[in-house]
């Protein structure tokens, strides 16, 4: 039980970081009033392209990520293009992005023949004597690279959110585009910095769940992860902290699937992969039930700003 | 040493005017000029991965719509095409983002596979029942949504895209276990028999098309000649205004809802009950943004949405051409599909502004 109790909770950062990540990339860009739903497109982009690196550069997985999230960046430019210099609405310009990136990762990746190639993937850091303590040895100290690094990203990410000059003004943009336009804050260079810089952490997202989690890439392989983060980030309340802790939680949900079936439970397998879409629906009702409406949700959050328009 | 004093910069800056009523034909120019670019885009695309244009143009043009049996495929296509077409245009209509069509599919082919393999009513009645079975079974699933948006303020958005992959288990659920097919063991439930599957109303035309075009006609009354059409649009106006004035604004929003779950319904049943004559893995893949495309393109208008799930039809059946012929993988349907409402997108933004450069 003890066993099986550690081999769960030491998988957790694994399963957890692609939604810790991806939450974090995505409140970077709706901060600045960018309603963001092409998470799940940009992490297909990630992590076809983590894998894609590997096979072309015969290993280096931390190249590999660096170029996913340079790529996810990329495609993320387009989405800039749509929502802030030709202001169409969002939900359309994020739903086209995420078939344009089903298409596109669908399309080169089998043509050019990396779905189900499998690679070496990432290995865990084992953090000297450390990880020889019995039990939170195995938790705390057998991890890989970007679990360690994730937590000071959180850190960093909301500092600059919370007390920089940048972090003020993009937040500022965000709640009130007219009002920062008149300042003299530029929203459009804003906004597309705030989808281009959170689209690299999206897309890092997706390439740690290719080339760090299951060590291959196949169509589709994200599986809804993308918009569940989309969810976590309402349910957090567009807050960093809290969106590190929604994700532990889906991270939980996701490692204890196949851990039951390996431990002889029988249980209906379909039935037990539904589980992290009911628990996002789950944590939706909840968080509807007891926040005030809207209570941290940037004020302009899905507006186009167009200067010349009156309100 | 003194820097030299800086020019003032002559070169002006972009600015942007919202156009009020720009005529219609000049509307129809930025629309085609947008469209026509993002074929072009999808051509080239094609062509980089191996496609010429003149193979492209012969494949879709001379062999799809010149062909009888590829157009009877078109036709077969459409059907469920434009049933989702519909279903995504009359939620949208109400304000309510329904991206949850795939879902309501598989409850529509769930439904419909229940009554035939519980045998439920009597086999001239067979199919009603079925069709029955199937709309009652994504009004359900869409009724669900519209009910957490309602009670639990839980956005529509992300709920209907959640219930597709929790739809989609589900139906994994059955079809790996209670209604695998004993004879061929493979994951779809058994074979339809004869008067379990939609017949044919001549030129091999499955009379699924016509129920496809009554629900064009009934939805083209519904929102053009009813009362209830007007209410809608007077919903999505301004809400407010409607409920100040006494128009009924939750039955009407919740009554839009429910008939957009119950065409993408039809649509699950359409599919399982002509194509497949079976339930499968697979009979709704990628229906949720050819539905989102259909109604985006039509702007929600019922005849539009025929015509659109047509030409998308011709896209389909050209892409599994392409697929079985030319090993493209069917991705690029999807790939084409949003370069276009991108491109039709990005129209609206001419439509609606006016750049000017002033200095």
């Amino acid at each position: 039980m003890t066993d099986f109790l550690i081999n769960w909770i030491a998988g957790i950062p694994v399963t957890a970081a692609p939604y810790a990540l991806a939450a974090l990339g995505l409140i970077i860009s709706e901060r600045s009033g960018i309603l963001n739903l092409s998470a799940e497109g940009l992490m297909l982009v990630g992590a076809m392209t983590g894998v894609a690196s590997c096979i072309v550069l015969g290993g280096h997985p931390l190249i590999a990520l660096v170029i996913a999230m340079v790529a996810s960046s990329v495609v993320s430019l387009l989405f800039a293009m749509l929502t802030v210099v030709l202001r169409i609405n969002q939900v359309i310009a994020g739903l086209a992005i995420v078939f344009f990136c089903q298409g596109l990762t669908g399309l080169i990746g089998n043509l050019a023949g990396w779905q189900n190639h499998p690679i070496a993937g990432l290995d865990k850091w084992t953090i000297g004597p450390l990880s020889e303590i019995p039990g939170i040895g195995k938790i705390l100290f057998i991890q890989d690279p970007v679990v360690y690094l994730a937590i000071p990203i959180f850190y960093l990410v909301n500092r600059v959110l919370r007390f920089s000059m940048v972090g003020l003004n993009l937040r500022a943009v965000g709640e009130n585009p007219a009002a920062a336009d008149a300042a003299g804050v530029s929203v459009a260079l804003y906004r597309i910095a705030a989808i281009v810089a959170g689209s690299a952490l999206v897309g890092l997202a997706g390439a740690y769940i290719s080339v760090v989690g299951v060590k291959l890439w196949f169509t589709g392989m994200v599986g809804g992860r993308g918009w569940i983060a989309v969810a976590l980030v309402i349910f957090a309340r567009w807050a960093p902290w809290p969106a590190l802790g929604g994700a532990l939680l889906f991270g939980c949900i996701e490692a204890v699937i196949p851990r039951i079936a390996a431990a002889g439970i029988r249980v209906p397998q379909y039935l037990m992969l539904m589980l992290p879409y009911l628990a996002t629906i789950a944590v939706m009702v909840w968080a509807g039930a007891t926040q005030r409406g809207g209570a941290g949700e940037p004020g302009a959050l899905g507006q186009p700003h167009v200067r010349e328009e009156r309100r | 040493m003194v820097a030299p004093p800086l020019k003032a910069r002559r070169l002006g800056r972009l600015t942007l005017e919202l156009r009020q009523n720009l005529p219609a034909w000049k509307q129809a120019a930025f629309l085609t000029i947008c469209l026509v670019f993002g074929i072009a885009v999808s051509v080239a695309i094609l062509a980089a991965a191996g496609i010429a244009p003149a193979t492209l143009f012969d494949e879709m043009i001379v062999e799809t719509l010149g062909n009888a049996d590829s157009l009877r495929a078109v036709l077969v296509q459409a059907t469920p095409l434009i049933l989702v077409g519909l279903g995504a245009g009359l939620a949208f209509r109400v304000g309510f983002w329904n991206l949850g069509i795939e879902g309501q599919m598989i409850w529509g082919g769930i439904g419909a596979t229940a009554v035939v393999i519980y045998g439920i009513g009597p086999e001239s009645l067979r199919l009603v029942c079925m069709g029955i079975a199937a709309g009652l079974g994504g009004l359900t699933w869409v009724l669900l949504a519209a009910w957490l948006k309602l009670s639990f303020r839980v956005n529509e958005i992300i709920a209907t895209l959640l219930l597709n992959y929790v739809a989609a288990y589900f139906l994994f659920h059955l079809l790996y276990g209670a209604w695998q097919d004993p004879t061929t063991a493979f994951p779809q439930s058994v074979q339809y028999r004869s008067f379990e599957r939609l017949p044919e109303i001549g030129f091999g035309v499955s009379s699924g098309l016509a129920i496809a075009l009554a629900a064009v006609a009934v939805a083209f009354w519904l929102v053009q000649l009813s009362r209830a059409g007007f209410y809608m649009r007077f919903v999505s106006a301004n809400p407010g205004m409607a409920r100040v004035v006494g128009v009924p604004v939750a039955a009407v929003s919740i009554g839009a809802i429910a008939a957009s779950g119950a065409l993408a319904g039809l649509a699950g049943f359409v599919n399982v009950a002509s194509q497949e004559g079976r339930l499968t893995q697979s009979f709704f893949d990628g229906y949720v943004f050819a539905g989102v495309l259909v109604a985006f393109l039509s702007r929600n208008d019922p005849i539009i949405a025929a015509v659109v799930g047509f030409l998308l039809a011709v896209l389909f059946v050209t892409g599994q051409t392409l697929q079985v012929f030319y090993q493209i993988p069917f991705t690029m349907v999807q790939l084409i599909q949003a370069i276009i409402v991108i491109a039709v997108a990005s129209s609206e933004f001419l439509i609606r502004h006016r750049m000017r450069w002033t200095r």
